[in-house]
């Protein structure tokens, strides 16, 4: 009988001691208040919307709560997201070599964010400082490279369908349906992610290092590798959100990607990720730029007359503040 | 020699000296640890204890002086190489990661995987089942394997990292002030743990400022004050409050 009981009990502290609990309660809340609330918001065309606006900032997303379990983050996501996308539209329309054109995407801002992991290892400046300068400064590599001239093709290069298809077999099937392949990447992005820091001997560490240093190196984990490959990591998806991002638009700009650092640390904490590391998931990332995404969806079709679509950034204030609120009640109670 | 046997200690460290800029930590302390002896390394806040340890779990190296092993001259140059030899410490609040699983912190930096590709992919029922099993082979119990380390009480927390230890085949065992933040309850059960793991051969440091937190488990007593050695003493040949003068300075030895 007391086994019994231990059981259920061991099973009643899982379920909110799961880092998604929080973000899956919010997710599923949200979305029946909109759809009570908002006329066709509860459609396939509404939600296959929602899903795509949420590719970009969601692809940056992962490798943020990485660096943020890890108990670190980066500001300079975004400027790496603009280098992704230039690297990628010039060798794609110029040269016409996609496979080299994804490659150097991926590895330059690879190289980008070791740069970053390799400035805070070696001089122990908090990741803070040194992101915000190198956003800065890689903005400004991006300025350089491009001249200073926005990036824009009429070209329909077959890769571009590779990372931004339509899916027609699902717009056939369902009117309205509009989901891209690039919703799939993302997704299949979330699952690997998830499954390596759940699941590999580098996510244990990660956890680890993040939870508590001294630990971690106490029973040889190398801190300094593994922090070094989140911001490797990190990095290289912040290149690849850049090659989906021209893959839809066709269009580099200077700014591209500007704010998404910060929406995706939103995304991150609104995802149960703690800004003090050792705690967070990538299927909790999913959520968080989910339910960020539903709320810009469902007030811009709300249309109330003092939060137009353009004051939307208040929203996401409060959904930070309220989500941050809730995932600790959820995480004290168990 | 307080076991009185003539075999090679586990541990000899000799004339250790180091500085820190302009501060002596130790100046010249000998430090010697007997095959499975619980050996009580005491001291008052700031005596040198915790530097003294670090040298020997190859976190810092000392200016000068020697330290051999089973006999054997070595040079711990880093906590890796240390636990290599089979030294393992478990810090009050180094030990364990709070946010992670039994399982995740028993094994961890030694995880169980299978390597396909580039990628260790964790074995982690083979782990669990593992953890769960050494635990119990120690003489610890636990819920899940799974639950989360922060969820378990103090000592709890202190016996899986000595469990730990003990099954990852240490032959020397440090534990820095494990009793410091217990309960009595809890502390005699961490008591029990070091016995234990001397009855299965190990040797014992057992580090604190506070002798009563040892006095019933120690074979011998080496106190320092100041970076500098006052003595080792047998078990027997001190009273608890002698020893309690010696670490205050109230009485010179």
């Amino acid at each position: 009988m007391s086994a019994v009981a231990t059981r259920r009990e061991t099973k009643r502290r899982i379920i909110p001691e799961s880092p998604i609990a929080g973000p899956l309660v919010t997710l599923i809340g949200v979305f029946i208040i909109f759809s009570l609330f908002v006329p066709h918001f509860c459609t396939l065309r509404s939600v296959s919307g929602i899903i795509n606006a949420a590719v970009l900032t969601g692809t940056v997303t992962i490798g943020i709560t990485l660096l943020m379990i890890v108990g670190e983050f980066d500001l300079s996501v975004g400027s790496m997201m603009a280098m992704g996308a230039f690297l990628y539209g010039l060798y794609t329309v110029e040269n016409g070599n996609p496979l080299w054109a994804l490659s150097l995407a991926l590895l330059v801002p690879g190289l980008m964010g070791a740069l970053n992991g390799f400035i805070l290892i070696r001089t122990g400046i908090p990741s803070f400082i040194v992101t915000l300068s190198t956003m800065f400064i890689y903005r400004g590599i991006v300025w350089l490279y491009s001249g200073g001239q926005m990036l824009q093709t009429i070209e329909q290069v077959p890769i571009y369908d590779v990372f931004n298809g339509r899916l027609d077999f699902i717009a056939d099937a369902v009117q309205g349906a509009n989901f891209r392949t690039a919703a799939l990447w993302f997704v299949g992005l979330v699952f690997l992610f998830q499954y390596v820091l759940v699941r590999t001997r580098f996510g244990n560490h990660v956890f680890a290092a993040g939870g508590n240093v001294g630990a971690a190196a106490a029973q040889g984990v190398n801190v300094k590798r593994t922090k070094l490959l989140c911001f490797i990591i990190s990095g290289a998806l912040a290149g690849f959100a850049g090659v989906l991002l021209f893959s839809q638009f066709k269009t580099a700009l200077i700014a591209t990607g500007a704010g998404t650092e910060l929406t995706a640390i939103a995304s991150a904490v609104v995802g149960g990720a703690l800004l003090t590391g050792g705690s967070g998931s990538i299927l909790g990332a999913l959520l968080g730029v989910l339910i960020i995404s539903m709320l810009r969806t469902g007030i811009i079709l709300l249309n109330l007359p003092f939060i137009p679509a353009d004051n939307f950034e208040a929203i996401v204030g409060v959904t930070i503040v309220g989500a941050a609120i809730f995932n600790n009640w959820v995480r004290g109670r168990s | 020699m307080s076991n009185g046997t003539n075999e090679t200690p586990v541990v000899h460290m000799e004339n250790i000296v180091k500085h820190f800029g302009t501060i002596t930590a130790l100046d010249g302390v000998d430090f010697t640890v007997e095959k499975q002896q619980v050996m009580a390394l005491l001291g008052d806040n700031g005596a040198g204890k915790s530097t003294l340890i670090k040298i020997l779990m190859g976190v810092h190296t000392p200016d000068r002086g020697q330290i051999y092993f089973e006999g054997q001259p070595v040079r711990i140059n880093s906590p890796r190489y240390a636990r290599a030899m089979g030294i393992e410490a478990c810090y009050q609040d180094l030990a364990l990661v709070n946010l992670m699983s039994i399982t995740r912190n028993f094994f961890l930096g030694r995880e169980l995987a299978r390597k396909i590709g580039p990628i260790n992919w964790l074995s982690m029922r083979k782990m669990n089942d593992l953890t769960r099993a050494a635990l119990a082979d120690v003489g610890i119990k636990i819920r899940s394997p799974a639950e989360k380390v922060g969820t378990l009480s103090g000592g709890e927390r202190q016996s899986i990292a000595i469990g730990r230890a003990m099954h990852f085949g240490a032959k020397l065992l440090i534990l820095d002030e494990p009793t410091s933040a217990l309960s009595v309850a809890e502390t005699r059960k961490v008591l029990t743990y070091t016995l234990n793991a001397k009855e299965r051969g190990l040797s014992v440091i057992f580090i604190s400022h506070n002798v009563r937190h040892v006095y019933q488990v120690a074979d011998a007593y080496t106190i320092i004050r100041h970076g500098r050695k006052v003595g080792t003493y047998a078990k027997g040949e001190l009273t608890e409050d002698d020893i309690a003068d010696i670490i205050a300075g109230v009485r010179e030895c």
